[in-house]
């Protein structure tokens, strides 16, 4: 009975990525004890609420970000793809078009980027840093001039369907934000750990010559994982629209590197092949705790970043001694 | 008719080519599991080119990398004019007037060829580059050897051939005494090879020693004055040119006996299965043609470079073709891209592991699994868990890998054991034809028997196997048929009855008349 046990709890932490996820969680739930006893409202249900829509966000850009990763490549584009989404869609609403039409339309403008992001860094085989800072000022562009360099109004009565689906909807007490940040979770998550096309996208990430002698269409892959990205951007950007009630040029600036540092924190790799999303959870998860809990503390914003950056190098940092520091002792017992 | 004033010069000359500016006695030195030197002596003269020559893995690289202090022997005595070098360092090496010509050029390509020649000696006039003085010596040291290169040309832009003469003139321009020219010529063109050469005379000329690394015994007639033979580490003989020949030379190189016991099994020779019709791609695939029939292993054999390794690329569709047609089963193939090849039933387990073959940092299970996906999925590319770990343990059981368990890093394998995860990718899944490139490379023996064991098996069931190997011994031990290549031709087909080291290596160094001066 006891082997058993025991089996389950190793199985468990030879799961793939699992090491890290497991030492970033015990230091969020370290961070969430020193934020419920310096502010005891920090726990109470209305800021819980709160901490899971501003994670929501986060979280959706994190896992974009992290299928790009793992194939070895970044996307700097996010932040901009949001920003285009965001201001699209309300451009288009506050032109009387019907929200539903207007979603798809964005959506379609948010995947060509996703497209041309990855024919760029595998067909052409430009540096995806290099791609995707070209793609992240066009896109930059695109949001600012679809509205002819202004923020759009309000979108109006007849999108509050629309508002409420994206962000002040709740169902069985928890807002939308929240469910279809899971759902989405659910199933990229499987899609990265279940399917043929997650086994290609790790596949390319650790080694693209491997991959390819081994059949896997590299191209193809590479730009799955962008669309990825860019759907999630897209998805983020919506919710934006739906909380502001209009669309703003600057939307999601900075986002793209949010999404890094989820990854980062949550144990994807920069170096590609390496990586789960359920780490990228708890990455989010850290970085949106800091911000609430930093916020209830009285911190001010300056602080706010200054943690964050630290906590973004010191967990990488810790990773890489915890890694390093096993080896030579591992040694040292053969 | 010898003028008095030249005499003390004449004598100087004679001096030098008499004595040894470099003498190895004795050398050894061994790696982690590897006698790579065994008790080597290797000398040279002031104003000759000394040929070294062995096998691939011999030890004529490791020797080099002795003299020019790359790695520091386990025992013997290195003397550089006359004086003991007990702790050679390659910045020392240099100093003393070694350098190496690689067989790769290590220079910066963006660079000109004056910052090149100058690199990290750079002259200065205070604090700013004297640039205009720098140009001048490196014209002048292109001027003594005859080389038509302005010396503020970006590197880069220089075809190959003069990139290395640019390396000639650096090695000069550090007054070196020793040059060590590792495969000179194997990118070089027939004019090219003669300009070369002719610089070469012109360095013996000028006293200094050469140490001539190459597989072409053609060409050696033309430059060298003596040949040192290795073999598996071990020094043969020397001796002067004009007193052998190559038949000579080659029993030299081969000439050591097969202790290995193979595991050959004979089968009915079948029918054709795959047929290769006149491949051509660049310069390392030339007309190749060749046939696989059930029941026979087909062993490719050639030095290092011949071409062999580009072949299986072409084939597989990794990289492009300029003609050629493949027929499998009498059905011809369309061939563009690596899943052209296994959906058709080629499949091909590469040459080098660690690049090609393995995702180290993926799960052995992953890395069994990854080219058979399409097996393992259901329609909606669902992965099945329950086949996936079937398929893998199958695999680990038929090929006996030793391993922690499925779920662990391919990393943390030996190299024996990674080399049959790489193999148990390929054999997972139904083919006609498997390509084994180089599959003992750096493997223990136990590994390689049953790396052969398990061609055979193949064989049995009457799938194709093509073995790639630069080593003889087990092609001749386990191949029924052994073409032979060199520079991208087809020069050879032996049965393995009639096949010897010999014959191998003539075809294997049967490299086209390049030199117009050669019969």
């Amino acid at each position: 009975m006891e082997k058993k046990k025991n089996g389950i709890v190793k199985k468990f932490l030879s799961i793939r990525g699992m090491g890290q996820v497991v030492t970033v969680t015990i230091g969020l739930i370290i961070m969430c004890v020193i934020f419920g006893i310096l502010s005891p409202s920090f726990f109470s249900g209305r800021n819980v609420g709160n901490l899971l829509r501003q994670i929501a966000p986060i979280l959706l850009v994190g896992i974009g970000q992290s299928y790009v990763m793992i194939t070895g490549n970044i996307d700097l584009s996010i932040g901009s793809v949001l920003g285009m989404s965001c201001m699209i869609s309300a451009t288009l609403m506050t032109k009387g078009i019907s929200p539903t039409v207007a979603v798809f339309i964005t959506l379609a403008a948010c995947l060509a980027v996703g497209l041309i992001n990855g024919l760029l860094v595998a067909q052409f085989h430009l540096p995806a840093f290099i791609a995707t800072l070209g793609t992240m000022q066009t896109a930059r562009g695109i949001a600012q001039i679809v509205n002819n360099n202004y923020n759009t109004d309000a979108i109006g009565k007849a999108a509050q369907g629309f508002r409420d689906f994206f962000y002040y909807g709740k169902l069985l007490g928890i807002y939308n934000t929240v469910w279809i940040t899971l759902v989405l979770f659910l199933v990229f998550n499987f899609l990265l750990s279940k399917t043929r096309t997650g086994r290609h996208i790790y596949a390319v990430g650790s080694n693209i010559d491997a991959a390819g002698l081994s059949g896997v269409n590299v191209v193809a892959t590479t730009v799955k994982a962008y669309l990825v990205s860019s759907f999630c951007a897209f998805t983020v950007g919506l919710i934006t629209c739906a909380t502001a009630g209009m669309g703003t040029m600057d939307a999601g600036n900075m986002y793209e590197m949010y999404a890094v540092a989820a990854s980062v924190i949550g144990g994807v790799s920069t170096l590609g092949g390496q990586g789960i999303l359920v780490g990228t959870i708890i990455g989010a998860a850290i970085w949106g705790v800091l911000q609430n809990g930093l916020q209830f503390a009285g911190a001010p914003v300056a602080m706010r970043n200054i943690v964050i950056g630290v906590i973004v190098v010191v967990s990488v940092l810790l990773d890489v001694i915890i890694r390093t520091g096993r080896k030579p002792k591992l040694k040292k017992s053969n | 008719m010898l003028r008095a004033e030249l005499l003390p010069i004449f004598v100087e000359k004679v001096m030098r080519v008499q004595d040894y500016i470099v003498e190895m006695n004795h050398v050894s030195k061994t790696f982690p599991g590897v006698k790579a030197l065994d008790d080597v002596s290797f000398n040279l003269r002031a104003g000759e080119v000394m040929a070294l020559l062995g096998e691939n893995g011999a030890g004529k690289s490791t020797l080099v990398k002795v003299l020019s202090g790359v790695y520091i022997r386990d025992e013997g005595e290195v003397k550089i004019f006359g004086a003991e070098q007990t702790d050679l360092t390659p910045k020392k090496a240099q100093e003393l007037g070694i350098a190496i010509i690689h067989q790769e050029l290590n220079m910066c390509a963006h660079l000109s060829v004056t910052e090149n020649i100058f690199l990290g000696r750079e002259i200065r006039r205070g604090t700013t580059l004297a640039e205009k003085q720098m140009n001048k010596k490196a014209k002048a040291i292109l001027d003594e050897l005859n080389i038509n290169i302005n010396p503020k040309t970006i590197v880069g832009d220089l075809p190959v051939s003069k990139q290395q003469m640019v390396e000639i003139a650096k090695a000069l321009s550090m007054d070196a005494k020793i040059l060590i020219m590792d495969e000179p010529t194997s990118a070089l063109s027939s004019k090219e090879i003669d300009d070369l050469f002719s610089i070469i005379r012109k360095l013996k000329e000028a006293g200094r020693g050469i140490v001539y690394i190459s597989h072409r015994l053609e060409e050696l007639q033309h430059i060298v004055d003596r040949v040192s033979i290795m073999r598996d580490g071990k020094y043969i003989t020397s001796m002067n040119f004009a007193d052998t020949n190559m038949e000579e030379i080659i029993s030299y190189m081969v000439g050591r006996e097969i202790k290995e016991k193979f595991p050959r099994i004979s089968c009915k020779k079948g029918k054709k299965i795959m047929e290769i019709e006149n491949f051509n791609a660049g310069r390392m695939v030339r007309n190749i043609s060749f046939d696989v029939y059930e029941g026979e292993t087909l062993g490719i054999a050639g030095l290092m470079g011949a071409g062999r390794t580009e072949t299986t690329r072409v084939i597989f569709g990794i990289d492009p073709k300029e003609s050629g047609t493949v027929f499998l089963d009498g059905r011809e193939l369309k061939i563009h891209r690596p899943i052209d090849a296994i959906k058709a039933g080629i499949v091909l387990v590469p040459e080098d592991r660690k690049k090609d073959g393995l995702c180290v940092n993926l799960s052995i299970k992953d890395n069994i699994c990854l080219p058979n996906l399409d097996i393992i999925c259901n329609k909606a590319g669902v992965v099945k868990r329950k086949k996936e770990v079937e398929m893998t343990d199958n695999m680990v059981d038929q090929l006996k890998i030793k391993l922690p368990g499925t779920e662990v890093n391919a990393a943390t394998l030996s190299g024996g054991n990674q080399q049959k995860v790489v193999v148990g990718k390929w054999l997972a899944r139904k083919s006609r034809v498997v390509i084994f490139d180089e599959p003992t490379r750096g493997i223990d023996v136990a590994a390689k028997v049953e790396i052969y064991n398990l061609m055979n098996q193949l064989k049995k069931e009457g799938i194709g196997v093509v073995f790639i190997s630069s080593e003889m011994p087990e092609l001749i031990g386990v191949s029924d048929r052994i073409l032979i290549m060199c520079d991208g031709r087809m020069t050879g087909e032996l049965e393995t009855a009639a096949a010897t080291q010999d014959k191998i290596m003539m075809y294997a160094t049967k490299f086209e008349n390049k030199m117009e001066k050669s019969k």
